[in-house]
């Protein structure tokens, strides 16, 4: 039985009847991984000892009656910014890091390990998650991922090979990281579904950081449903991570309120997408308001944008600041990332604080906008993935519009980004729905909700 | 490029601009500039003076 495209709960169902072996699904990831995956560019390191370590002690605690829960067995891949023991290197898609390893497992490691998950693989991701400015696909040591999609097109970043892993069906599940954009980015150019989680709610100890204040790290899958499984699994407070929120988080799938879903369209953001996209969630919008209303709404008239890139650049000025002096960014494989890091010594301490002291303000607006609505719903991505060779236009450098993006960022609330169609070329096109801070459980019940009645999510490349 | 971005310029560019060729130099010149617009249309903003920074920070105690 091909374990490809299979989601966790029917892979879980297999496994508890008997029919699929973890050890045999995890050696099937990472064939698939070794041959598909590195054509794709989306693998660093195959963790195979540890992976079959971890499958076959799931495979005999199944059959002891011992269940961990839905991922038990389940294989997974994590994004190469997350420290892993054993001598499995963490290289943050940098060239010069490319062999280094740490003694400790990451938090969201350790705890998936706790859920009985399977790692089959350290997987690729833009050096630096994007941290230093790049403009163009080629910027990772192993090479610009590859959608799934589209042998000439980009994965998207930062976390391109958990986009490409899980939309090429090599893994059921993958964890990757967003400061802006980089978990949706990569779900929509990849087709499948992401869930950035509201900032905080999962310990980033052992992750690369890039921005202390925007990092985010959380799952991709192929439906909404799977997110929630895994976002279960790694949320959650944790002492080694201060900024770790205390509450606890329990995934709930039942199904939503019994009323229709209230929406939100912010003005303009659909508009300003490339002109498939417009189309594309224009069309998805009509479809969704066969499950609720569909407002237009404006927002106070504020730099969203700037604000988040002033957060972000400073942050990752200071984050870097030793890989920076130390000269290590001339080996990055990117030209622009061996120059762009300089300048954010332009950036004034007073100019960073006014940005965080805007962000403040922006949280209660946008709150108090939110608490109307179900979820605030937008194109995941304004542009489609962009052709391999050539310069993309990026909110983050200032190339293209994403309020969305900047003011859930700066923010920190949650968004689920699900497929919602393609473009004439075959491209694909995400649909985001944006909620109130902490309430995953609400964005996923609408994601859901829209794969219930959609198949965007189980067309295949 | 306003006379700030070029004042930054000349100061990114006395720290690091032996590591840097002429055509990276004109890189960094474009990306200063593009953050020293960012900044302004931050700077116009309105925000109220009781505004304070959203970051967080929490008095450490080994026991708690």
């Amino acid at each position: 039985m091909s374990p490809t495209f299979r989601t966790i709960r029917e892979l879980g169902t297999d496994i508890r009847a008997g029919r699929l072996s973890p050890v045999a699904l995890a050696e099937a990831c990472m064939t698939g991984l070794d041959t598909l995956g590195r054509k794709l560019n989306a693998v660093v390191t195959i963790t195979r000892e540890r992976a079959l370590e971890q499958a076959r002690r799931a495979e005999r605690e199944l059959a002891a009656g011992r269940d961990r829960g839905p991922l038990h067995g389940i294989p997974y891949g994590a994004k190469d910014l997350l420290a892993t023991s054993g001598g499995i290197p963490t290289s943050w898609g940098a060239a010069p890091f490319h062999d280094r390893c740490f003694d400790y497992d990451a938090t969201v490691i350790r705890r998936l390990e706790e859920a009985g998950a399977v790692l089959v693989a350290k997987l690729a991701m833009v050096e630096f998650a994007g941290g230093m400015g790049y403009r163009q696909p080629n910027a990772s040591f192993t090479g610009p991922g590859i959608s799934p999609w589209a042998g000439d097109a980009w994965s998207g970043g930062s976390s391109s090979g958990s986009g490409s892993a899980v939309g090429a069906g090599l893994v059921p599940f993958a964890i990757g990281s967003e400061t802006w954009g980089s978990i949706l980015g990569p779900a929509t150019y990849c087709s499948v579904t992401g869930l950035r989680p509201t900032y905080g709610r999962v310990s980033r100890h052992g992750a690369m950081a890039l921005c202390w204040t925007l990092d985010k790290l959380g799952p991709l899958a192929l439906t909404a449903d799977d997110c929630g499984l895994v976002l279960d699994a790694i949320a959650g407070p944790d002492r080694e991570d201060p900024t770790a929120a205390t509450r606890a988080y329990r995934y709930h799938a039942s199904p939503p309120a019994d009323r229709p879903f209230r929406f939100a369209v912010v003005r303009g953001t659909v508009d300003t997408a490339e002109p498939a996209v417009r189309d594309g969630v224009r069309r998805a919008l009509d479809d969704l308001r066969a499950l609720g209303t569909v407002e237009e709404i404006a927002l106070p008239d504020r730099p969203y944008e700037s604000m988040a890139r002033i957060i972000l650049w400073t942050e990752a000025a200071a984050a870097a600041e030793q890989i920076v002096e130390r000269g290590l960014i001339g080996e990055l494989t990117a030209p622009e990332d061996r120059v762009t890091p300089y300048a954010r010594d332009a950036i004034l301490a007073k100019d960073y604080l006014r940005a965080l002291r805007l962000r403040g303000v922006v949280a209660r607006e946008i709150d108090g906008v939110l608490r109307h609505f179900d979820a605030i719903v937008g194109p995941a991505r304004g542009t489609v993935g962009p052709r391999l060779g050539k310069e993309f236009r990026s909110a983050l450098r200032g190339g293209a519009p994403d309020v969305l993006g900047a003011i859930g960022n700066a923010a920190g609330l949650p968004a689920v980004g699900v497929p919602c169609g393609f473009t004439d070329e075959g491209l694909p096109i995400g649909l985001q729905f944006m909620g109130r801070a902490w309430e995953e459980n609400s964005v996923l019940a609408a994601a859901r909700a829209w794969q219930a009645r959609t198949d965007w999510h189980r067309r295949r490349p | 490029m306003t006379s700030e971005a070029e004042i930054l310029f000349a100061l990114i560019r006395s720290r690091y601009g032996s590591r840097l060729d002429a055509a990276q130099l004109e890189e960094l010149r474009t990306v200063v500039d593009g953050l020293v617009r960012d900044v302004a249309v931050l700077r116009a903003a309105v925000i109220p003076d009781d505004a304070e920074p959203a970051q967080g920070f929490t008095p450490y105690r080994s026991d708690s």
